[in-house]
């Protein structure tokens, strides 16, 4: 517990002073959602209705994956690294504080994307404002505990930027479908639609 | 008969087909101060990793004080200080070690961290950031990093390395502190001279096997040099 309370601490004290994983993934969301709304009709259109939610769980993995990169590779910086690794403590802490720091830093970018995606698409997000952040705490529960363990994974391999998405990706399609479809029903009908048929209906 | 601090016994480590490691046999008491030393490649650093847990040996047995050297329990006996500082540039030298102490559990992670400053001479500039420290202050913070814990068995891994002359002195002067604290030290060096300077015994490794072992009294700087040059002439 120590251990995931000191690296918490540490991650989130590292980032307030640099703040440059917020601010690289802020700015790439910001990218694609400006990508976005120029090549798609703009308007409450039920097009957009429809293709919203993807595009914005699109920006957020893409941030997401730029954040899991960073959150070790700073650990390679004067071999941390294997300052933890010497630690006598359960790895699992570390992974979980790895994990809440990531998960903490995604929900601020996340927040902040949700209200300029809302505002650029003229979608109503904050009539849904509750059970659109329950879906988003819980797709992003499955991204930063996927991402987080591949990033440990892939942080000492040479080619770690393009190997963890290619490693991670994969296993987040269930987590990325639900959250797809569950932002979908609550846009759609401003009710979340948690059923798992649309599994196997694909 | 007394438990060794280190017991090495047909050590082996092998990276696919490469053999980094082999045949190594080796026992310390408690308190001595062990100097490793070789060429590039002679498996130095391997042997240093084993110690510290963080890689399995192939065949054989390693043990720091009776135990498992990749046990967990094991690690918290072991203090790290290298060429590499563990630290955080971000984060200030009070915060690092706090960093620290908190990852040990210690019960006073700031009273411990203030403390360890305090004997670095590192007090005065405690709430700097210690990505802006000079080589020779890094490792000195490096230094109140390793010891954060009290461990019982410290390993050093070119610890010279990137020190000017007079840090290099400090340094030394700072190893000798560890080993009348009592501790453990094993030092992995290519310079001799310092490690003679700091050293009760000593193994010589070449192509990952020990060409030279002194056991039996401290080594001679001219000796150790000697058989340092020795191993690197038989690896070319």
């Amino acid at each position: 517990m120590n251990v995931f309370l000191a690296v918490l601490w540490k991650d989130l004290l590292t980032e307030w002073r640099s703040r440059d994983r917020a601010v690289a993934m802020l700015l790439f969301s910001l990218l694609v959602v400006v990508v976005f709304h120029f090549s798609l009709p703009g308007g409450a259109t039920s097009k957009m209705e429809a293709t919203a939610p993807g595009l914005l769980w699109i920006a957020y993995v893409f941030a997401s994956i730029l954040g899991f990169n960073r959150a070790f590779s700073m650990e390679l910086e004067n071999d941390a690294l294997s300052g933890i690794a010497l630690l006598p403590t359960d790895r699992g802490w570390v992974f979980l504080g790895k994990a809440t720091a990531n998960l903490v830093i995604l929900g601020f970018v996340q927040a902040i994307i949700a209200a300029v995606f809302g505002l650029v698409f003229e979608l109503a997000l904050l009539e849904v404002a509750a059970p659109f952040a329950l879906v988003v705490l819980l797709g992003s529960l499955g991204l930063c505990s996927v991402g987080t363990l591949f990033a440990a994974v892939a942080v000492r391999t040479r080619f770690r930027e393009v190997m963890l998405p290619l490693l991670m990706l994969p296993l987040l399609i269930p987590v990325l479908l639900g959250a797809v479809r569950a932002t979908s029903s609550l846009l759609a009908t401003g009710e979340l639609d948690f059923s798992a048929d649309f599994v196997l209906d694909e | 008969m007394k438990t060794p601090a280190i017991a090495a016994s047909n050590l082996e480590k092998r990276f696919g087909r490469a053999v980094a490691l082999r045949g190594i046999d080796f026992s310390i008491p408690d308190g001595t101060s062990l100097a490793v030393v070789g060429p590039n490649g002679a498996g130095k650093s391997t042997l240093l990793r084993l110690i510290a847990g963080l890689a399995r040996p192939t065949a054989g047995t390693l043990q720091i004080g009776g135990d498992d050297s990749h046990r967990r329990a094991t690690r918290g006996r072991l203090g790290y200080i290298g060429h590499a500082t563990l630290l955080y540039p971000a984060l200030t030298a009070r915060e690092n070690l706090i960093f620290a102490a908190r990852c040990y559990g210690l019960p006073d992670p700031a009273g411990r961290a203030d403390a360890l400053l305090a004997d670095e001479g590192l007090a005065p500039v405690a709430d700097r950031a210690a990505g802006g420290f000079s080589r020779g202050m890094a490792q000195r913070l490096a230094i109140a990093r390793g010891l954060v814990h009290d461990p019982k068995v410290v390993l050093l891994d070119e610890p010279f390395t990137g020190l000017d002359r007079s840090a290099a002195e400090r340094f030394a002067s700072r190893i000798d502190g560890m080993r009348r604290d009592g501790r453990t030290l094993v030092l992995v060096s290519h310079d001799v001279r310092f490690a003679a300077q700091v050293a009760d015994a000593a193994i010589v490794l070449s192509d990952g096997r020990i060409a030279q072992a002194f056991f039996d009294a401290p080594p001679d700087a001219a000796e150790l040099e000697h058989a340092y040059l020795a191993a690197g002439e038989a690896r070319q």
